[in-house]
């Protein structure tokens, strides 16, 4: 075999497993959409109000809750990631990581703002947490592919 | 590094493809895979059926419901044959290097 052809079979083999890792990771428009859940949960406790409790609320929640299952299910059916091999160690850190510094953000904001008398610290807080979930969860994702991209079989000697 | 092992059967462009992505994933479904690969059904079937006949591949049929659900993964044996087919290929890349870098 020559070299050119041994080197344009790595190249196919590396840009299969890119297109494999994109279809399975989640899009951009998943964090804008639970950023925007977020917030409105965020307003609905600022309101106070029984009815808007009672209904945005849950409404939110469902939807956020339908999309990730949606999410998590629709990958799965189309294939499993080797998550031990894929994401290792560093992968799962990060996600964990993400999560709470989120909720951590998200929370102590709110917190701090209700505790200085802030009348709507829900809405800021949750607007804060909101943007963070969707300019995070893209550089998450951008993080996860590389560590994926140098973690898959046949990327290793 | 890994002494590699150039896997004719593995090589062929489309079984390359289907190994290559089986390679980043637990299972994959059947339509992902033709779809990831841009094959027919029949064609994706067959390449399947020869990997599966050369104990590269598993493939697993089940009914999510009514409607049949047909998944593959690779074997032990086919992850391996792949990383040793990868570093002959890396080998063949790297000693055409050495060459040109020793002229």
């Amino acid at each position: 075999m020559q070299p050119d052809e041994a080197a344009s079979a790595l190249a196919g083999i590396r840009q299969q497993q890119k297109q494999v890792i994109d279809a399975i990771l989640v899009p951009a428009w998943y964090w804008w959409a639970v950023a925007a859940g977020v917030v409105v949960i965020g307003a609905a406790t600022d309101t106070r109000r029984t009815v808007v409790l009672a209904v945005a609320i849950p409404v939110a929640v469902v939807i956020i809750a339908a999309l990730t299952v949606g999410m998590i299910f629709g990958t799965i059916r189309r294939a499993q990631v080797r998550s031990a091999e894929l994401l290792g160690d560093r992968g799962a850190l990060l996600i964990v990581g993400f999560v709470w510094l989120v909720v951590g953000l998200t929370l102590g904001i709110g917190f701090g703002l209700r505790a200085a008398g802030s009348p709507v610290p829900a809405t800021i807080a949750t607007v804060i947490g909101g943007a963070a979930l969707a300019e995070g969860g893209p550089v998450l994702m951008r993080r996860l592919r590389t560590i994926m991209l140098s973690n898959r079989a046949g990327s290793r000697q | 590094m890994r002494a590699g092992r150039f896997d004719e059967l593995i090589h062929a462009p489309t079984r390359l493809a289907i190994v290559s992505l089986l390679a980043a994933v637990e299972w994959a479904d059947f339509k992902f895979i033709r779809d990831e690969v841009g094959l027919s059904d029949s064609a994706l079937s067959k390449q399947l059926t020869t990997l599966e006949n050369a104990g590269y591949l598993e493939i697993r049929k089940a009914f999510v419901g009514k409607r049949p659900r047909t998944s593959a993964r690779l074997t032990r044996e086919g992850r391996h044959a792949f990383e040793l087919h990868v570093a002959a290929l890396q080998e063949i890349v790297g000693r055409a290097g050495a060459g040109r870098g020793l002229r």
